[in-house]
């Protein structure tokens, strides 16, 4: 409950400031006072005359626009004082204007000192780090939007597949074989953090460009390089989750929606975060909490066991070990295990801990290259409430594994063997199932070659079902 | 005008010059010109290319504040106002400067003599 609020905290605390920063930003960014963009009137009208001067001036400038009129102003005003001063003092208007002018001196020359005064290093490093901090609430604020997206996106397919059935249209079924909908789970993710990624580099963009006196084009390719890298290198290494063809792609684009947002249509004002808007935003932040949060305790208390069928179709990956090879009281009745806090799935066969030395040796003895062959397994057919049940299970966030019918006899070969290490009083090794991209439900078997150079099963084993689980750079390079 | 510095002699002398006269009250960029040149006799006359540089220069620093507001004679004016920071480095450059001019008196004096 502690790590939550901290979490609601911290996210909250973020976007509010960051809204705050974006909000100054613009203020900056924007045109400025229209009372700035004009030169004030006093005495006879020169605009026309000082204009040019001016456009010069500003054209070496490089200044947020809401500078750049006020500079523009400033000088305008400075202009009208002087040159009316100096026909005060007798010089004909022509006169007073290039007086005027002269005594500013070149334009190009006084717009390039006027940058460099604006463009301090202090403020340089203020942009970097402003604009770093208004990324990260630009994140959160384009994550809980893409979610959002994502959301209204999945319900407006939901609506318009019973219609586009009826005329014979029938969409791709990307939830195939994904009963518990991570797969899903990941495409929405993948979404939301490509909009996240855009959000922030344009965030970055907006205030760093604000905060260093800068253009936001002129900042743009810092943010498009910096963005596109780091929310890259994230997206497509460091994101891991049960991938999918979509999310792997949606994956592939986020440094590149990072980098085109940096510059695209730049000069545009930011959507205007209102109130509400935030309000929103938190409720999203503090319920999406919630939800991670209790459903983090309902799937970590879930066991991924399930029991022996009576048809297995085991024959099809070794013939059972001849009972002459075993001792007479040797069994594997302590049972199998599974633990997934390794990273992959670390499976243990006990022998019966009644078993004595001699007997264990003798097994050891009789036995070579004992190891454990994961198989692809056939998930199994529940009619009537069975499936009703299962069905239930699977609509509830919960990592629930369906029953198993025993091998998948169209396969040929295993999907990933391990040798068994013997460890006091049992087999043990680690499969890392969750590699592979399409392992779905799987059978573990322990086999051994025994005296006669022929390989058996010595027992029946276990089933389970496994998720591709990884970045999108290991989905890509991920065995078949 | 015989006793006017030099453009050469005022370079470096600008923001002494601008935080000196604001010391006294806010003032708009063309009035700060106008009041330097009154309260030196004219001998100073700063370019008025160096003087907003300076002045803008100066509020990135954080040594002036700038606003907009209706000025005495009726139009909107920028008005720069010194800061806390802003006195402190007066002091420090008025300091460095009374050395400069003490030494140049010396070494200028004893060169005549």
């Amino acid at each position: 409950m502690t790590a939550l609020l901290g979490y609601v905290v911290v996210l909250g605390g973020l976007l509010v400031a960051a809204v705050w920063l974006v909000r100054r930003s613009e203020r900056r960014l924007g045109a400025g006072p229209d009372a700035h963009a004009a030169p004030t009137q006093l005495g006879t009208d020169v605009t026309a005359e000082i204009t040019p001067y001016l456009d010069r001036m500003t054209g070496e400038l490089a200044l947020p626009a809401a500078d750049v009129a006020e500079v523009r102003a400033e000088l305008a005003d400075h202009l009208q004082d002087s040159i009316a001063s100096l026909e005060a003092e007798g010089l004909d208007r022509d006169s007073a204007i290039r007086e005027a002018l002269g005594r500013l001196g070149p334009a190009a020359e006084l717009g390039r000192q006027l940058r460099m005064a604006h463009q301090s290093t202090r403020r340089l490093l203020a942009g970097v780090g402003g604009g770093v901090f208004a990324g990260g609430g630009g994140f959160v604020l384009g994550y809980l939007g893409g979610i959002m997206l994502a959301l209204f996106a999945a319900l407006a397919l939901a609506l318009a597949t019973p219609p586009l059935a009826a005329v014979g249209l029938r969409l791709p079924d990307i939830t195939s074989g994904d009963h518990s909908g991570n797969a899903v789970n990941s495409i929405f993710l993948a979404v939301a953090t490509a909009i996240a990624a855009g959000a922030a580099t344009r965030y970055a963009v907006r205030t760093s460009a604000s905060l260093s006196r800068r253009t936001p084009r002129s900042v743009a390719a810092f943010w498009a390089v910096g963005g596109g890298l780091g929310f890259g290198w994230w997206a497509i290494f460091g994101m891991r989750g049960a991938q999918s063809w979509p999310s792997v792609a949606i994956e592939l684009c986020v440094p590149v929606v990072a980098a085109v947002a940096a510059f695209a249509r730049i000069e545009r004002s930011m959507p205007h975060v209102g109130r509400w808007a935030l309000v929103v935003g938190l409720v999203a932040v503090v319920g999406s909490g919630l939800v991670f949060a209790v459903a983090g305790s309902v799937s970590s208390s879930v066991i991924n066991t399930i029991g022996q069928q009576p048809d297995l179709h085991l024959d099809s990956v070794a013939p059972a070990a001849p009972t002459a090879w075993l001792p007479e009281d040797a069994n594997f009745g302590g049972g199998w295990g599974s633990d997934w806090s390794s990273g992959g799935t670390q499976v243990s066969l006990e022998l019966d801990p009644n078993l004595g030395a001699p007997a264990i040796a003798a097994i050891l003895a009789n036995w070579r290259e004992v190891r454990f062959e994961a198989w692809h397994a056939l998930p199994m057919d529940m009619p009537g409430l069975l499936a009703g049940i299962e069905e239930a299970w699977h609509a509830l966030p919960m990592d629930m594994p369906g029953l198993l019918a025993g091998i998948d006899t169209r396969y040929s070969s295993p999907i990933e063997v391990q040798p068994a290490s013997f460890s006091g009083t049992s087999f043990e090794a680690v499969f890392h199932l969750e590699r592979f991209r399409d392992s779905g439900s799987w059978w573990i078997v322990l086999t051994a070659v025994g005296p006669d150079g022929h390989r058996y099963r010595l027992e029946s084993g276990m089933g389970g079902d496994a998720r591709f689980n990884g970045s999108a750079w290991d989905w890509l390079t991920a065995p078949q | 005008m015989a006793g006017r510095i030099k453009g050469q002699l005022l370079k470096g002398t600008t923001t002494l010059l601008v935080l000196s006269v604001l010391r006294e009250g806010e003032l708009y960029g063309y009035e700060i010109a106008q009041r330097i040149r009154d309260k030196s006799g004219g001998a100073f006359i700063p370019s008025e290319g160096s003087l907003y540089p300076a002045l803008h220069s100066l509020e990135a620093a954080g040594a002036l504040d700038a606003s907009w507001r209706e000025s005495d004679r009726g139009p909107r004016r920028r008005y720069y106002k010194i800061t806390k920071g802003g006195l402190g480095m007066l002091e420090e450059h008025a300091t460095e400067w009374a050395v400069f001019s003490q030494g140049m008196a010396r070494a200028v004096g004893g060169a005549d003599r």
